[in-house]
């Protein structure tokens, strides 16, 4: 299977005012095309830092240590910047410098943000903006990274003719693979753009069929004026907006302009949205955040991590604040939305029977280091490393027998001074000798599944 | 003979809300109508979704806040218990009200309330809000025996060394503040602080919801021994249904401000009576990738609780809801709007609105006098199992231009008995509640 993210030796941490937090201590992680990954770990386990720092989110004073690589689709994002050595960091390092650096790194990932890999944050009610309807801040990410897509969608509906339209009709009433015939026929006639909006009536469960049909005929539009018609052109094919670029600097001209596909943007979002399985989503874009429930907002948030189609989505505990009915629809999306577009995502979690409902395979995540990687069964049922098997023993199940939980004693490394060698030794029931003074390296015990522990295999 | 260490009969929370000064009209139902009864030493876990009304429940039973209306008896025999029941079944108000005054929670003021309140606590959820961050760890336990005069201070000082080994922190934690503590360790504090009193009746609200998974089990695990050796009734409230049946000996599911469903754990998780507790039992995370999934899946959102739907509270979402379920007029108008506006809309041209009479009734204006009752009739009988609320017409009349729609008339549902300990409220068990009677 292709790779989409590859993460080698990665080590991000945090220089404070109390010491360096060693947050990220080497990861090594690969995520393959349409899969789920689950990372679970202990809070400050660096979970989230990994999720920020495939996003190039870091705060300024997050240092990302030399040697480390992230590779999206092939491309490693941190190449060409000249990071901070390690022992540098004791010695010569500078925070304005490491500001310089950081700030050049998310500049750079800024046009990758949203299209390439996106983002759901764990609390939605903070990661939308309470100002905008829900609509424009959907619209707005379309408009800023894809908003060629825009225009040809705009200009599809006004090139198609009604005898087009009546032709679309009849193929779509008589074949069996709708969404191929469909892409078939709009790029044959120069219409790219109309296809989703096509499937978007016909998916719509609250119209009976005589309607449908109706609204598919009345998709026609009339012709614009000069100037937007040729605004719109130049957008879709990408070309230099030569006049616009002066025009769109006077205020008035450019909000004009940009209203045109920011409406556009609204009706994706209306589609984005009841794809979601949102009810009523013509009424849900104009509203704020604060007129949704939990649940629908979580699922704004989905909506605007997929709204341009990327590769790769990060969900950030993104079920953490919701309840079991609502956060059980939520995994049953993502799980619709893997097998539909064949998205990859990250899920990151510290609950591991909710990693449980819809992973591929499981991170586990102690102190800074991924310590066993394994498809989701063989975490489940033969747990290598000590602290995965620690953690599946401490989840409540449900059973009809009586049962004691056993915990792990001890807590979670202050990541100031982490201890020696393994990180988990001091917690750990099986610690030996050689885990004080030795790091473990990654070894694969099984196919596919990775473990970092003295006890497998032959160090 | 047991004890019941907390009986509340018909409690109710109502929450104003709007309004200005003294105008204020609406009020969230918070709390309506719960009858909850905690044996001593018995584990009550309470289930439900956010905004259900558990935490409001919790702090209720040890007054906290003031209910509405309702009767919370302290500490009865059993066998005062059931003359109680039986006098509230018979009408014999007399009788309850000298039951009440002796047991009752609610008349208790002043000084007599205070040492009452020593048989009683809670634990909050978040330990980073509850423990107060200007004050010695040992301050913060020793607070509440000194309020209710459980101890003098210099008594007080050596208990709390005593009640830190109890939930394993080292003496030297007595000396920190808040802030230097874990989410764990400060859990382990309130709790402290929560048994200081060596209390009767504890209430734990969502205890272990903001800590990690190794810790909850730390955690989890010590309660459980708090327990045992001080034999406390425990009500132990929670989102997360592992948690709580881990730990309970019965459960209780809520929704929207009513107990749903009630019983013996076992038979309350593993063979769900009401269709929430299934859907929501179904909902539940599991750490078993392999197992074949099956869902209920429920529409909708929790109902506003400023005005709630009638009847049944549950029948809007619900997938077996019949005719008696709670359907009222604007629920069935704006069914029959979308049908006779806009999916249907081709069949029905001539329709020009919709009304609603009374809260059964509804009459439809025409146009012209086409006979539109047959089809209306026919697409009805076709919607039904998607749109629930066109079950409870009970009959179609076209006078000429005027067609009148007419509804059952819906029955409060309360607890019915199925069988042995689990108490349902769902119309679905009523008839078997009369045949065991």
């Amino acid at each position: 299977m292709e790779t989409v993210l590859n993460i080698k030796e990665l080590k991000v941490w945090f220089y404070t005012r109390r010491g360096i937090f060693r947050a990220l201590n080497g990861v090594n992680l690969i995520l393959r095309k349409g899969e789920v990954l689950g990372i679970a770990g202990e809070s400050g386990s660096g979970k989230s830092t990994l999720g920020l720092s495939i996003m190039a989110l870091l705060p300024y004073n997050a240092v990302i240590i030399k040697g480390g690589s992230i590779y999206i689709k092939s491309k490693n994002t941190l190449e060409t910047f000249d990071l901070f050595d390690e022992s540098q960091l004791r010695r010569k390092f500078s925070m304005r410098k490491n500001r310089r650096i950081m700030n050049k790194i998310s500049n750079s990932l800024s046009k990758l943000r949203g299209k390439l890999v996106s983002m759901v944050f764990q609390e939605p009610m903070t990661s939308l903006n309470p100002l905008l309807q829900v609509g424009y801040q959907i619209a707005e990410t379309i408009v800023a990274h894809n908003s060629s897509y825009l225009a040809k969608r705009i200009l599809s509906r006004i090139k198609v003719t009604n005898s087009d339209l009546k032709e679309v009709l009849n193929l779509v009433t008589s074949s069996n693979n709708v969404e191929d015939e469909l892409k078939r026929y709009a790029k044959n006639k120069g219409l790219e753009g109309i296809e989703s909006q096509i499937l978007y009536i016909l998916g719509r469960k609250d119209l009976s069929r005589t309607r449908k049909e109706r609204a598919i005929l009345t998709l026609k539009e009339k012709k614009k004026n000069f100037l937007t018609m040729n605004y719109l052109k130049r957008v879709a094919e990408n070309r230099s907006l030569g006049i616009y670029s002066i025009l769109d600097r006077l205020p008035f001209v450019k909000r004009f302009f940009s209203r045109i596909l920011l409406k556009e943007g609204y009706r994706r979002a209306v589609e984005l949205l009841s794809l979601l399985n949102i009810p009523h989503a013509e009424k849900v874009v104009y509203m704020y955040p604060h007129e949704l429930s939990g649940g629908m907002r979580q699922r704004v948030a989905i909506a605007i991590a997929i709204s341009n189609n990327p590769d790769i989505i990060i969900l950030d505990e993104p079920t953490s604040a919701l309840d079991v009915i609502v956060q059980n629809q939520i995994l049953q999306l993502i799980s619709e939305l893997k097998s539909k577009f064949n998205l990859s995502f990250i899920f990151i979690s510290h609950d591991l029977s909710v990693l449980a409902e819809v992973c591929d395979r499981i991170a586990i995540m102690y102190g800074g280091r991924i310590v066993e990687v394994a498809p989701i069964d063989k975490i489940f049922y033969e747990p290598l490393h000590p602290y995965t098997k620690g953690l599946i023993k401490a989840i409540p199940k449900i059973t009809k027998e009586s049962m004691t939980l056993e915990s792990i004693p001890g807590t979670v490394p202050d990541m100031r001074n982490p201890p020696s060698g393994c990180m988990f030794h001091p917690r750990c029931p099986y610690a030996m000798e050689i885990c004080r003074k030795q790091i473990p390296k990654s070894i694969e015990y099984n196919k596919d599944h990775f473990v970092e522990c003295f006890l497998y295999g032959e160090q | 003979m047991t004890n019941y260490i907390i009986a509340a009969y018909d409690l109710k929370k109502y929450f104003p809300v709007g309004g200005f000064l003294f105008s204020s009209k609406q009020t969230v139902k918070a709390v309506d109508g719960v009858n909850i009864k905690i044996k001593e030493n018995e584990v009550l876990g309470l289930v439900g979704e956010t905004g259900c009304g558990k935490t409001t429940l919790g702090k209720l039973l040890i007054r906290l806040i003031e209910p509405t209306s309702g009767e919370i008896l302290f500490n009865v025999p059993e066998e005062i218990i059931h003359e109680y029941e039986q006098a509230l079944e018979n009408k014999d108000y007399k009788k309850t009200g000298k039951i009440s005054k002796q047991y009752s929670l609610l008349n208790k003021k002043g000084s007599e309330l205070r040492k009452l309140r020593r048989y009683m606590n809670i634990v909050f959820q978040d330990p980073y809000s509850s423990l107060n961050p200007r004050m010695l760890v040992k301050d913060i336990i020793a607070e509440p025996m000194l309020s209710t005069g459980y101890a003098s201070k210099k008594e007080a000082e050596d208990i709390v060394f005593k009640l830190l080994e109890e939930v394993g922190l080292t003496p030297e934690f007595a000396f920190r503040y808040p802030h230097e503590l874990s989410g764990g360790q400060r859990q382990r504090v309130a709790l402290a602080r929560g048994i200081s009193t060596l209390p009767k009746f504890l209430v734990l609200d969502e205890p272990t919801s903001a800590l990690d998974v190794s810790v909850q089990a730390q955690i989890l695990n010590l309660i459980n021994e708090i327990k045992r050796k001080y034999s406390i009734s425990l009500l132990f409230i929670s989102h997360n249904i592992s948690v709580v049946h881990y730990m309970s000996d019965r459960i209780a599911i809520m929704y929207a401000g009513r107990v749903v469903e009630e019983g013996d754990k076992n038979s309350v998780i593993f063979d769900a009576k009401h269709p929430y507790s299934k859907a929501l039992i179904s909902a539940i995370p599991k750490p078993e990738p392999l197992r074949e999934k099956i869902f209920v899946n429920l529409q909708g959102e929790i109902p506003n609780l400023i005005n709630p739907p009638k009847g049944c509270r549950f029948h809007p979402r619900c997938p077996v809801a019949f005719e008696l379920c709670g359907w009222t007029a604007d629920e069935v108008l704006s069914d029959l709007e979308y049908i006779i506006m806009q999916r249907y809309a081709e069949y029905f041209k001539g329709i020009k609105s919709i009304s609603i009479e009374d809260d059964f009734t509804l009459n439809i204006l025409c146009e012209n006098s086409n006979p539109f009752d047959k089809r209306l009739l026919e697409i009805i009988e076709k919607e039904k199992n998607e749109l629930k609320s066109l079950v409870s017409i009970k009959s179609i009349k076209q006078e000429s231009q005027n067609i009148r729609v007419e509804l059952y008339r819906y029955i409060e549902p309360s607890m019915y008995k199925v069988n042995g300990s689990v108490y349902v409220r769902c119309l679905l068990y009523k008839n078997n509640d009369e045949k065991q009677r």
